[in-house]
């Protein structure tokens, strides 16, 4: 029933208030969403955004619960324990105070201001975020969500070219850097750059003069609709990890024509039109490569046509290399994805397909309906638009492994294509040369951590997902959070494992996670973490190590690993493995080199 | 002309009521829902489904629903 509603949501016209407040009642009924507790604490009254934010959510598949506390009561409800806040037990934390609702005389009186007194009045405003911001991470392991601080003018019919309006403008650039800046230290923490959404609507759009004065409303229906939907689209990104690969199509995809009928001079990429659209359309994919975003192919071509393409026409910007993976043949293009899933080692849940075709992709969508499919335009001009607007690739957080992940992939392939040469896998893996180095989580490690644990399938024995605030609990309890990274003479893979340790008797420890990212499987790497595990932990004293298999549909990879190193079954029920460190130790390949960072 | 329905669906909506229930008479005195947020929800709804931009007094004055008809085609035929 609740994906019948998703599904009816997504396809019903719900543009205007009424809209809003019928289906979000409907949303109220139904149980089978994911239940997502949302605190929201503003400066001004903010109770008139809940339909938006419930049905924008639920369209994603969350039922939101909203609790907004008395406006303006940021102090009360974040200090103390006993606050409603706190009762209500929040998943998401949306922080909104706004510089015009406390000090006033900086929109109508902002020249009254010495250079003096701006930068007190700046210091002071973010030392106030900063105080409630950790004050909210002490107490709560909700996600924070900050909005960052809007234009304060209330029309758009100010003399733009006055320096009044020029140097009150710089003022709040700087406080929106300083908030980032204080934000990105604090765990969990995201910004929504409300400032850009509000002057993207047009501040006339946007403010209705009278539910300000009457009820201090800043913002008018229409612009609460599309705060709405970003408040939405900035949760559901923190819930959800971004696609991983997309699929392209090439002929009127990547450029305007038919490779095999237009020919190489034919096809339509240059820098002008209809040319330079998709040129700049390939620039927005090696955007997404440059973030982490593996792109493949598939499409229904003759390989050498297209490989003179990417090797010779001046305008194609997207090479062979930029490619994790290329199907290009007659076959049908399900299967074409299937094989980039297995070679690239993805799940097809984290893949996007993206085809001019509707036949095409109709075809993919029905057989393989965990395919995610851009609804791609005839425009080519709204591919760009399209691409953003479908959300599968927003991401709250970019590391440098997801920087150098696509090059990562490249080197991959030559491993591979080693792998098929070389006499023995022993040999092989040998002559990789591997080093990994494990160390404990700490704030330049933390969020490639909670990454790898959010996003971890298939080599992962309990699949338990955590958020950094949640670890740093586990660690403050006791636990032990341990990071592995591997190199070899390909290159540096970064940090592709995590452990998670805690003691659960004297002496006891258990493996409450342990994973590997999919890129280093099948090199014994597993073999040396554990090993490590049990040394590390030999070294607390301990006499028992036990290790889970929790059963997913992905991890079926490891239901035998505890089994393969010597532990023992000693729980069916849960699926338990004991290790008895009085008893045994971990035989480990001597060909990876292993070393302990401390700090 | 004020589409009737139309109206009295919006009121329905925003103050989650049973359309049934809905009657000239029906104002914040006799519907327990109809409280001082839901008002203010009232209003940006008429304004956005009748396409009429009403006033600070307009929207104080609409406390029951035969002066919202009222209050809303004076602005809709200015």
């Amino acid at each position: 029933m609740g994906n019948n509603l998703v599904d009816k949501l997504r396809k019903a016209a719900i543009k205007t208030p009424s809209d809003y407040a019928k289906f979000s009642r409907e949303i109220e009924k139904i149980d089978t969403l994911t239940e997502i507790n949302i605190s929201y604490l503003a400066s001004y009254t903010s109770e008139v955004l809940s339909p938006y934010i419930v049905v924008e959510l639920a369209k994603k598949g969350y039922k939101g619960s909203l609790y907004f506390a008395p406006f303006n009561q940021f102090e009360q409800e974040i200090h103390s324990l006993d606050s409603e806040l706190y009762l209500s037990d929040p998943d998401v934390v949306i922080l909104h105070a706004r510089i015009e609702d406390n000090h006033q005389d900086l929109v109508l009186r902002f020249a009254k201001y010495s250079d003096i007194d701006l930068n007190l009045m700046a210091d002071n405003i973010i030392q106030r975020h900063k105080l409630m911001l950790e004050g909210l991470r002490n107490k709560s392991d909700a996600k924070i969500i900050v909005m960052n601080f809007g234009n304060i003018l209330m029309t758009e019919e100010y003399f733009n070219s006055s320096p009044v309006i020029q140097a009150q403008y710089l003022f709040l650039q700087r406080m929106n850097n300083s908030l980032v800046e204080l934000c990105n230290k604090i765990s969990s923490c995201y910004v929504i750059n409300y400032q850009e959404l509000f002057n993207g609507i047009g501040l006339n759009n946007c403010i209705d003069p009278k539910l300000f004065y009457m009820a201090r409303i800043p913002f008018n229906s229409n612009a609460q609709i599309k705060f709405g939907k970003v408040i939405s689209r900035t949760i559901a990104a923190s819930y959800e990890p971004p696609a991983k690969c997309i699929v392209l199509d090439l002929d009127n995809t990547l450029w305007g024509g038919v490779i095999g009928e237009d020919g190489i001079s034919g096809i339509h990429l240059s820098d002008e039109y209809p040319g330079n659209v998709f040129k700049d359309f390939q620039r927005a994919l090696l955007g997404l490569r440059d973030q982490g975003v593996l792109l493949s192919i598939a499409s229904k071509n003759n390989l050498n046509d297209v490989l003179e393409v990417f090797e010779k026409h001046t305008d194609c910007l997207l090479k062979k290399s930029d490619f994790s993976s290329m199907q290009i043949h007659w076959e049908n293009k399900a299967s074409s994805i299937e094989k980039i899933s297995k070679e690239l080692n993805i799940g097809l849940d984290s893949m996007v397909f993206f085809d001019d075709n509707p036949v095409e992709r109709d075809w993919v969508r029905k057989q393989l309906p965990n395919v995610k499919v851009i609804e791609v335009p005839k425009n080519s001009m709204d591919y760009l638009r399209v691409l953003n607007e479908s959300t599968f690739f927003d991401r709250l957080a970019l590391t440098s492994e997801d920087k150098a992940r696509a090059n990562i992939y490249h080197q991959e392939q030559h491993r591979k294509n080693d792998l098929n040469n070389s006499i023995s896998v022993d040999d092989f893996l040998k002559d990789l040369k591997m080093t990994v180095q494990i160390g404990f989580s700490d704030d330049f490690t933390i969020t490639r951590i909670v990454q790898l644990l959010n996003k971890t399938n298939q080599f992962n024995l309990t699949t338990k997902r955590y958020s950094s605030a949640d670890l740093i609990k586990i660690i403050n309890e006791g636990g032990k959070v341990l990071w592995l990274s591997a190199s070899d003479r390909y290159g540096d893979n970064g940090i592709v494992g995590v452990a998670i340790l805690v003691e659960i008797k004297q002496r006891e420890w258990l493996i409450d996670s342990m994973l590997l990212s999919c890129r280093v499987i099948g090199r014994k790497i597993e073999t040396v973490f554990l090993a490590e595990i049990i040394k590390i932990l030999d070294g607390n004293n301990a006499d028992f190590v036990y290790g889970q298999y929790l059963p997913t549909k992905k991890n079926n990879l490891v239901s035998n690993f505890y089994n393969q190193h010597s532990f023992q079954l000693t729980d069916k029920k849960n699926n338990l493995w004991e290790f008895n460190l009085n008893e045994g130790y971990i035989i480990k390949p001597n060909y990876i080199e292993v070393s302990i960072k401390n700090d | 002309m004020i589409d009737d329905m139309k109206l009295k669906e919006v009121i329905s909506n925003v103050l989650g009521v049973s359309i049934d229930i809905i009657n000239d008479n029906s104002s914040p005195d006799n519907i327990d829902k109809w409280d001082s947020l839901s008002h203010l929800n009232l209003v940006m709804a008429i304004e956005a489904e009748f396409d009429v931009e009403l006033t600070p007094e307009d929207s104080m004055d609409m406390l029951s629903v035969k002066l919202i008809r009222m209050i809303l085609s004076d602005a809709l035929n200015n």
